[in-house]
């Protein structure tokens, strides 16, 4: 499966072949190129974008919304009104995190250490997806031993561990077996096995990066690449089409950390906004809304959903177009923590590995307790406001136990700003 | 002879005119099973008790002088617009002269809008007679406890409303399943396991032996092989 990775071997060297001349991206390029010497040139300190923690957590408590299919508050979601949802959204933010995380190391302590230091990380996420594995297996036996309902199995697609527990143990071990709502976690452990490759390609060229990355995801859709799940078509996130959303993060990561501001270009803002409210008007409506007979079949496929595996183009550019607005309009640095709802959305996603796995666990508990109640308004709301309140209360948690444990942290907000330098 | 307990008030006959032609000028049969865990055999102790291997069996049994092929293409898990999007390559592609297909079970489990899951059944309908291949849709299953899905009815009805609408029979699975269930010629544990999951080896081999009785019935008139052979059935 691994054997995969080499294909992006090609990245630096295409990459280096596409000296582009944008504006933005020559002065990014020019600002790689000086900063990637010696100590003095290494990038200024960035303070940390709140940004990036506040919309992770929105994301992370969505995830675990919709994880509960059928619950009313699902119905309000993004996903209703365009065409991403909070997991595009979340790879891009993963792209922009590991960046500011990963990428300063090895600018600050050479590629090696880097390397390690991600490959600990990789590890950590392994190991991580093997427990929630482990305890999602254990909460559905719990049930259906207790309910006698096969639907619980069936919604999880968790019953060959249960039929032929040997080869399953032995395929989710190596990634090739992802029930649902499983298959997010080994998507991020690919990618950032690759972040080494996609940072320096990025440096080398950012532009040129996202045309070798956009080129790979259109061949593997035509020649139908995916990751191989024994038990499914393939990895639910196809890491050929992904690695789009995590380079685009790469490359917002790469500006920031440089310090490079979106640039203001007033038609590319009304672009994006048209983008969206045509993105909404498309699916909150039923049927062809303007009426031109050309559009009907595009009309009826973006309503009855998109290719979540492949990605879709309408989904890369709804997740751009809503990249764009946030770096443009939202309030960088510090900005979004005045409230308390950006601070508590910040503690969430500072997080966010163990407040995902966590969710996906209580989103599993909380279906089963949906079904048992036959979809009852009232056990709905309790359901997702414990869940919300536990995650929140998981992510202050531990942001105080990081504050009192870390060794010689008086300095609280220091405390919190290296545990925010943990991506996912 | 207990799977064709209640024949008479779950019958199935289908209309297949392509599978007959083909069988008649070419003497082949290829069915493709496309679905969910139920074709993909879970809770079957072995892949060849999932019901496609059974119901390949049983036609080859039956029809000793037909080339038969049944291909499972069953995947836990999927709902009803994942299935249509594997439509082309996992059906056409093959050119089957029947389909089998079971879905809308986790369409019911994710609370997919029922506007949109008449839609999706329809494109793949459409898509496979275009193709000029008879289609076969397999009702949902029967729950001991249906409250748990308090629209599990309404979903049942859309399937049958888009099948009869698009002239498709329905495998009535649901009805099968409790009349099984009720008649007590089974143990609760044949029928779901003894995990609570699935229907087990004896379950499956009744929907196979229905599923054959119905589709042999259909392309060369013969009856349901009611007491004749001492084997067909447990």
């Amino acid at each position: 499966m691994f054997g995969n990775l080499c294909r992006c071997g090609s990245f630096p060297y295409l990459a280096s072949a596409n000296p582009f001349r944008m504006p933005f991206v020559t002065q990014a390029l020019s600002r790689f190129l000086f900063l990637g010497r010696g100590p003095e040139g290494a990038p200024p300190a960035a303070q940390r974008d709140a940004r990036i923690d506040v919309i992770r957590g929105l994301a992370l408590l969505i995830i675990f919304i919709n994880h509960m299919p059928g619950n009313v508050i699902a119905g309000y979601m993004p996903h209703n009104f365009g065409f991403s949802d909070a997991a595009d959204a979340f790879v891009l933010l993963a792209g922009v995190s590991a960046t500011l995380a990963y990428g300063n190391l090895i600018e600050r302590r050479g590629l090696a250490v880097g390397a390690l230091k991600i490959g600990a990380r990789v590890w950590t996420l392994y190991i991580a997806h093997i427990a929630v594995f482990i305890i999602v297996c254990g909460v559905v036996a719990a049930a259906v031993t207790r309910t006698q309902n096969p639907l619980y199995v069936e919604a999880i697609n968790i019953q060959p561990f249960f039929s032929d527990t040997f080869e399953a143990l032995i395929d989710v071990l190596t990634l090739r077996y992802q029930p649902s709502y499983l298959d997010i976690l080994p998507l991020y452990i690919v990618l950032l096995a690759l972040f080494p490759v996609i940072y320096l390609a990025v440096r080398i060229s950012p532009l040129g990066t996202l045309l070798v990355s956009l080129a790979i995801w259109q061949a593997a859709l035509w020649l139908g690449l995916n990751f191989t799940n024994v038990h499914a078509a393939g990895w639910f996130f196809n890491p050929f089409a992904w690695q789009v959303v995590f380079t685009l993060g790469v490359i917002l990561g790469c500006a920031t950390q440089r310090g490079i501001a979106a640039p203001r270009l007033p038609w590319l803002d009304a672009l994006a906004v048209a983008f969206l409210v045509c993105a909404y008007v498309a699916k909150t409506s039923s049927g062809n809304p303007i009426g031109i007979a050309l559009l009907n079949d595009w009309f009826d496929s973006v309503q009855l959903g998109s290719d979540k595996t492949n990605q879709a183009w309408s989904r890369l550019l709804h997740v751009a177009a809503l990249a764009w607005l946030a770096m443009r309009w939202l309030p960088a640095g510090e900005g979004m923590l005045r409230h308390a709802v950006g601070r508590t959305l910040a503690v969430v996603g500072r997080h966010s590995l163990d407040v995902f796995c966590t969710g996906t666990v209580l989103a599993i508990t909380g279906q089963i307790i949906l079904a048992e109640t036959g979809f009852a308004l009232g056990p709905q709301l309790l359901v997702s406001a414990v869940g919300i309140t536990l995650l929140v209360g998981l992510g202050m948690f531990l942001t105080w136990y990081q504050s009192i444990t870390l060794s010689g942290a008086a300095d609280a907000s220091a405390a919190s700003r290296r545990a925010s330098a943990q991506p996912h | 002879m207990r799977c064709r307990s209640g024949t008479v008030q779950t019958a199935f006959q289908p209309v297949l005119p392509a599978a007959s032609k083909a069988l008649r000028e070419t003497g082949k049969l290829t069915i493709v099973a496309i679905g969910s865990s139920t074709t993909a055999g879970a809770g079957a102790s072995a892949e060849d008790r999932a019901y496609p291997a059974v119901l390949q069996d049983e036609l080859r049994r039956r029809l000793p002088n037909a080339d038969v092929t049944v291909i499972n293409k069953g995947v836990g898990g999927q709902s009803a617009y994942e299935m249509l999007l594997r439509m082309d390559a996992d059906v056409v592609e093959l050119k089957p002269s029947i389909v089998i297909w079971q879905t809308v079970v986790n369409d019911v489990i994710n609370h997919v809008s029922e506007d949109k899951l008449a839609k999706i059944l329809r494109k793949g309908i459409l898509k496979v007679q275009a193709a000029g291949i008879d289609m076969v849709m397999m009702d949902l299953p029967w729950l001991s406890r249906e409250g748990r899905y308090p629209r599990y009815d309404e979903y049942r009805a859309i399937l049958k409303k888009t099948a009869d609408e698009q002239g498709v029979s329905i495998f009535p699975r649901y009805g099968m399943m409790r009349d099984w269930a009720r008649s007590k010629r089974f143990t609760p544990e044949e029928l779901v396991g003894m995990d609570g999951t699935h229907m087990v080896d004896a379950a499956y081999r009744c929907l196979a032996i229905r599923l054959a009785d119905g589709i042999v019935g259909a392309l060369t008139g013969a009856r349901p092989e009611l007491a004749v052979s001492p084997r067909p059935t447990n």
